[in-house]
């Protein structure tokens, strides 16, 4: 699988070495952290339309923070502490799903019952760092909870490709089913739509895709990343097509530039919070034109 | 398009220590509009969903089908963030077919759906987006959708809330044309008025079938002038 990233790798650390393009590119990590954001930057785009959508913004944001408990049990269960993936992917999971459960079984509201989910795994989190601390610098998990291009690897990579592909397998034959089911979940069932298989699918979508992307955004800002684009993809588009199409753009965008600028201008930002920041930036100019456009405001009542 | 006929024996339905329903038993003709009615928390939506067997019951629901197996579903609301960019078209689209909205339709489905919406005045509405179009017009797009791909039976939940009066016509035509080209149509109604208009059969429900019958008959019973106040007003001035 290798020779699938050589190919791309060898191509632009060779036009940097010949000046054709800036020579921060004839750092391989920087190329790989380039290929990883063309694959995460369409990936959180699009599954990030749904996020929206289903108004499972902070449902996502607690499977994210979740995603700091798993790296600090990884860490005492003797996992690498650069990539805790067993342990980030298994508490994530067992996090989301009972927390999906938890919603589907009791008539308590949704933002009440993930707030005290969210606490509770923040508490465990921060008692299982406190025993981290005593045994490795917790600063080397910094690279973990807000990400780092210079740790990216070729497994790395090949977790986020198969994911990638896993995610687009998944999501794409189901994306009209989603949306309907988060519309009218009877209209959907009458349709033929399993609604409750769904919820627990894009649970387990959410999951891959916040420990795929660790390495480049963070465990803490993926879920960022999936709100974020989407969000302002919301605020210029009227139709489905320009929403995701938009969505993605604006999040490859995000990755590109949260990748590039630190390293182009020496700032001294994390990966994951530049490509957020950028992100941010994009949200904030989509607000003013909304605001300044009436054609952008139409059904903003 | 032949309508299944359909039997209510004894349906039953207990959510916690509350009884919903209890032995209901009715039947429903193939190729009939059959209007269920009744007080608010009467029982009607879960018969609905025991229907479409979206609640768990006891008793015997038969639907006795003959060609055409579809079901067509208009719910009461859509529950939805109106600032959403989902236009009417990606909303018809989302329903009716697996290639993910966002990636467009194919010109046979896009027809259909235009087809639809042209029957139902919404012809200019086909790029508005859903949550700027007003209560009826959204109430006319969910009958649309429910019509993709034609189905035997129709099931509709107080899909006249909100309607204006042209929409109200639109509304009965289509669904008097359905079950005239012999599709059958169950439909929760609060509008006594238009159910003694275009009703075959109306079933009054409160937790227990309390009337059931031909809405000429059921509504000149003295039953009916208790359980429905405003019909004599309502006779008197149609009188």
């Amino acid at each position: 699988m290798e020779a699938l990233y050589d190919i791309p790798r060898q191509f632009i650390i060779g036009l940097a070495e010949t000046g054709k393009i800036h020579y921060t590119f004839s750092y391989a990590f920087v190329v790989n952290g380039f290929l990883c954001a063309f694959v995460i930057g369409p990936l959180l785009g699009g599954i990030g339309t749904m996020v929206v959508a289903k108004r499972m913004a902070f449902f996502s944001q607690a499977v994210g923070n979740a995603a700091l408990t798993g790296v600090a049990i990884g860490v005492i269960i003797g996992e690498s502490y650069t990539a805790p993936y067993l342990s980030m992917f298994s508490f994530c999971l067992l996090f989301g799903l009972v927390l999906n459960f938890a919603r589907n079984r009791t008539k308590m509201s949704s933002d009440t019952l993930i707030g005290v989910f969210l606490s509770i795994s923040l508490a465990i989190g921060a008692t299982a760092l406190l025993w981290v601390s005593a045994k490795v610098n917790t600063h080397i998990l910094d690279t973990v909870m807000f990400g780092s291009i210079l740790t990216v690897n070729d497994t790395d990579m090949n977790v986020l490709l198969v994911t990638a592909l896993l995610a687009a397998v998944t999501a794409l034959p189901l994306y009209n089913q989603m949306l309907l089911a988060s519309l009218n979940p009877s209209l959907a069932h009458v349709r033929g739509v399993r609604v409750n298989l769904l919820e627990y699918v894009f649970v387990l979508l959410l999951t891959i895709l916040t420990v795929a992307c660790v390495k480049i955004v963070g465990a803490v800002l993926v879920e960022a990343l999936l709100l974020i684009p989407a969000a302002a993809a919301r605020n210029l588009n009227r139709s489905i097509r320009g929403f995701v199409l938009w969505s993605i753009v604006f999040s490859t965008v995000s990755c590109l530039v949260g990748i590039y600028a630190p390293m182009r201008w020496d700032l001294p930002v994390p990966s994951g919070g530049a490509i957020i920041l950028t992100a941010a930036a994009i949200f904030l100019v989509s607000m003013v034109v909304r605001m300044l456009l009436p054609r952008y405001r139409e059904a903003s009542f | 398009m032949a309508g299944p006929s359909i039997e209510f024996d004894g349906v039953g339905l207990v959510l916690g220590s509350t009884t919903i329903l209890e032995q209901v038993s009715f039947g429903v003709a193939a190729g009939s509009i059959h209007c269920v009615v009744g007080a608010n928390g009467g029982g009607k939506t879960s018969l609905i969903r025991a229907l479409l067997g979206q609640m768990p019951h006891t008793g015997r629901i038969t639907l006795n089908w003959q060609d055409n197996r579809v079901i067509g579903y208009v719910p009461q609301t859509l529950d939805f963030d109106r600032s959403l960019p989902v236009t009417v078209l990606d909303f018809m689209a989302m329903a009716t077919q697996r290639r993910p909205v966002f990636l467009g339709m194919s010109g046979k489905q896009r027809e259909q759906i235009a087809r639809r919406l042209a029957e139902l005045g919404l012809a200019d509405r086909m790029h508005a987006r859903l949550g700027s179009l007003s209560g009826g017009e959204r109430q006319r797009v969910l009958l649309a959708q429910a019509l993709i791909p034609e189905p035997g039976l129709l099931v509709l939940d107080e899909p006249a809330t909100g309607l204006d009066l042209a929409g109200r016509d639109i509304l009965e035509r289509t669904i008097t044309g359905f079950a005239r080209a012999g599709g059958t149509v169950v439909w929760i109604n609060h509008d006594i008025v238009q159910v003694g208009e275009i009703a075959d059969r109306l079933t009054y429900i409160n937790r227990r079938v309390l009337l059931d019958g031909a809405p000429r008959e059921v509504l000149a019973s003295g039953v009916a002038a208790q359980l429905f106040p405003t019909l004599g007003l309502v006779q008197r001035g149609a009188a």
